[in-house]
């Protein structure tokens, strides 16, 4: 019987390799690298299963990412380890960074490995900001956009800059494939090449012991503090991604649409310093990346000498501190600044409700082709809604001030909208503040009284063609109607009288008919009605569609309406 | 040195791969979930009720079969909703005078699902995938197909012909709808 795990050693010959040992002994110390190299394979594996759902274009990329966070099982979850596992790899690299820094392990010969982790640092950076695009959303939208306005700024070349980011002159699809290629091909493999570069490096050259204890072998007595601190780290990543509901999902990009961009939480302090900066923002935004990683990179030129007392480094200890600490007071006075601000405490609630509703219209419908940012019109009726808001509102809803004609509201032409008309026909909702009602041609208050009003009622309301008309009631008021109101109205189609006629009214066909010339003399007549005609201003499809809204208003309540949502 | 004691090395070695298997489990099992999630699924959707394909009187006895384009007004694709999607398409041919004797029959080969197109200098159904041929019945005539073109349940309702859309299992000789 072969022993497999002799078989792949004697095949893979890396029992010639001796065993890695720690000169000084395992330590927490030394832990941090691995930790980084298994929050990588976690965007690896994340990443991955995100890609297989990811569409890089304008018009699906929100739509996907939108699904995979609301409709696929665990997709929130995979996607909020992905994005909040970026910040946790900023965060180790930091202690990783500082660790090393206090250690002295930059010094000969150790200054390759230094650098190249500089630029595993820098690498990292800007891969999360390739990132945030892809989401397509208000949030990655308008915080790219700054990022790539910044890098516009650049003297000479920034315009070539922005048109290679942008894959052209504006934001579109070629914009996403490029961002989508560098985020997934390019920088994974620049990042895996630094890794294994710096890996390589680090462990030709050992750790550098700080105490003067017997090595140990790396496996498996740095191994497990390595996988003990992997499994906090995680744990405290999942519980925060848990407790967070994943990553945020704004509202589709929208060019027309103002939003609070605000850049990831590790470029805060160069959103502050930028803010602070005033005009000079260009010449801060170029020089401050290129101060704190200039001496970043010329601490192992600065601090020479084997003499790796912390004592003795005082001056270039006290400097990596002095940065670090300048760059977490100035996150700190951003985040203050933005929570001391009712203004853009209101403006982000109206965002986030803006992305709610999206979400939802898109789990509830679909996405259309036509892209995010059309969204909106899968709500019901919008379209009807969004001509009926911008055509007749200013006439026929109760919120205007201007209103010239009767309220269009819920339970308009109802059986109690009906006898209230009767009443009153020239009360305030109805035609009272028309031209009509201040002359002789306005209807009489219909002098019926109960029961024979409501026959009359029934009748009227059986022309719009409801289900529940009681054809008893409707009987009898076709009697009434031919005595008390047959003078000036007529049920049969297409008969002019001095008063409306009133066949099919209140169904669809009636209130496009009603729109397209109220002035007919099949309606109001051409002097009773101030009411523009719509058949040249609105197509035949849209007084259809907002027909059908008006039919859907009769019998619904104020709470269907606002239940619709905002346009 | 630590290394000495051989029980506390295997110790810390169990502890390590134990550990890290946790770890590993709790990445692997949320992706693999979330990767097999649209194969429990059904992520395009479509109408169900029958299309109308016009009026049935444009189909006469004698013509060869006539493709039609299956067009849903709305489907359904994951996140997207798609307005007018062609869904496949349908060879329509009249066997008889009689109102309903019309015959319909998928375009997807049964044998691995290419569209089969119809070949009118010798008056039968070619698959060019894999040279199945149909006879103008849809009857299998020689090639790998196991069974012949499927049918595709047809109706008219007042003079217009309503087809039901369906996809049948490929492959095998018995007609199994998806």
């Amino acid at each position: 019987m072969v022993n497999p795990v002799t078989w792949l050693r004697e095949r893979t010959a890396l029992t010639a390799t001796a065993p890695g040992t720690i000169e000084g002994g395992a330590s927490v110390a030394y832990v941090f690298g691995t930790v980084l190299v298994f929050l990588l394979l976690v965007q690896g594996i994340t990443g991955a299963a995100l890609a297989a759902f990811y569409s890089p274009s304008s018009t699906d990329a929100w739509a996907s990412v939108a699904y995979v966070q609301d409709q696929a099982a665990l997709g929130w979850f995979v996607r909020g380890l992905h994005h909040h596992g970026g910040s946790a790899i900023v965060v180790i690299a930091g202690i990783h960074l500082v660790q090393t820094a206090i250690a002295g392990a930059y010094k000969k010969p150790r200054e390759l490995v230094w650098w190249l982790g500089i630029l595993l640092l820098v690498v990292v950076l800007a891969w999360a900001v390739t990132g945030m695009i892809l989401r397509w959303d208000q949030e990655g939208y308008w915080s790219n956009r700054v990022e790539v306005g910044i890098a516009a700024g650049t003297p000479i070349i920034g315009d070539q800059i922005q048109k290679l980011a942008l894959g052209g002159n504006d934001y579109g699809n070629l914009t996403l494939t490029r961002f989508y290629a560098l985020h997934v091909i390019v920088l994974p493999v620049i990042v895996t090449l630094l890794t294994i570069g710096h890996i390589v490096l680090a462990r030709r050259h050992g750790t550098t012991p700080m105490r003067k204890r017997a090595a140990v072998r790396r496996w498996p007595h740095q191994s497990l503090r390595d996988v003990i601190a992997i499994a906090i780290v995680f744990a405290i990543l999942i519980a925060f991604v848990v407790s967070s509901g994943g990553a945020s999902l704004a509202a589709p990009a929208d060019s027309t649409q103002p939003y609070d961009a605000r850049p990831l939480w590790y470029f805060r302090w160069l959103f502050e310093l930028r803010e602070l900066a005033g005009s000079a923002e260009q010449l801060v935004a170029m020089l401050a990346p290129a101060v704190v990683g200039g001496f970043l990179v010329a601490l192992p030129l600065l601090d020479r000498g084997s003499d790796r007392a912390v004592r003795s480094r005082a001056l270039w200890l006290g400097g990596l501190v002095g940065i670090l600490g300048v760059i977490a007071g100035l996150t700190l006075m951003s985040f203050v600044r933005d929570g001391n601000s009712p203004e853009l405490a209101e403006r982000i609630a109206k965002a986030e409700t803006r992305a709610h509703r999206a979400r939802t219209l898109a789990k509830t419908y679909g996405v259309p082709a036509t892209g995010g940012a059309d969204i909106w019109s899968m709500a019901p009726m919008w379209r009807a809604r969004t001509l009926y808001a911008q055509r007749c509102a200013s006439c026929h809803d109760e919120a205007s001030k201007d209103r010239k004609g009767p309220i269009l509201a819920p339970g308009h032409k109802n059986r109690a909208w009906i006898t209230a008309f009767l009443q009153e026909p020239s009360g305030d909702r109805f035609w009272g503040r028309t031209k009509l009602a201040k002359t002789e041609a306005a209807m009489k208050p219909v002098e019926l009284k109960r029961p024979e009003l409501d026959d009359v009622v029934e009748l009227i309301y059986a022309e719009g063609g409801a289900a529940d008309v009681d054809p008893a009631k409707r009987a009898r008021g076709v009697t009434l109607f031919e005595s008390a109101c047959s003078d000036c109205h007529s049920l049969a189609e297409g008969v002019s009288g001095s008063g409306p006629n009133l066949a099919g009214t209140g169904t669809r066909a009636h209130y496009t008919s009603f729109m397209s010339n109220p002035k007919s003399g099949v309606h109001m007549g051409a002097d009773n009605s101030e009411m523009p005609r719509f058949d040249e201003e609105l197509t035949v499809v849209e007084r259809d569609a907002i027909a059908e809204y008006l039919v859907w208003l009769r019998t619904a309540t104020k709470a269907d309406l606002d239940a619709l949502g905002p346009l | 040195m630590a290394d000495s004691d051989p029980d506390r090395r295997k110790f810390l070695q169990i502890a390590t791969c134990a550990i890290g298997g946790g770890v590993g489990l709790v990445v692997a099992v949320p992706a693999l979930q979330l990767i097999s999630d649209p194969a429990g699924k059904q992520t395009i959707t479509s109408p169900s009720a029958p299309f109308d394909l016009g009026p049935a009187e444009r189909f006469r006895v004698g013509e060869p079969p006539r493709k039609i384009e299956i067009v849903a007004p709305v489907i359904q694709d994951a996140w997207t909703a798609a307005r007018d999607v062609v869904l496949g398409a349908a060879w329509i041919r009249r066997v008889g005078p009689g109102a309903n004797e019309i015959d319909a029959r998928s375009a997807t080969c049964p044998h691995l699902g290419c569209a089969v197109g119809w070949d009118a200098a010798r008056g039968n159904y070619l698959c060019p995938c894999h040279d199945s041929r149909f006879a103008a019945s849809g009857d299998k005539l020689t090639g790998p197909s196991e069974r012949g073109l499927d049918a595709l349940p047809v109706q008219i309702v007042e003079g217009r012909l309503k087809l039901t859309w369906e996809r049948y299992r490929t492959g095998q000789s018995t007609k199994e709808r998806l």
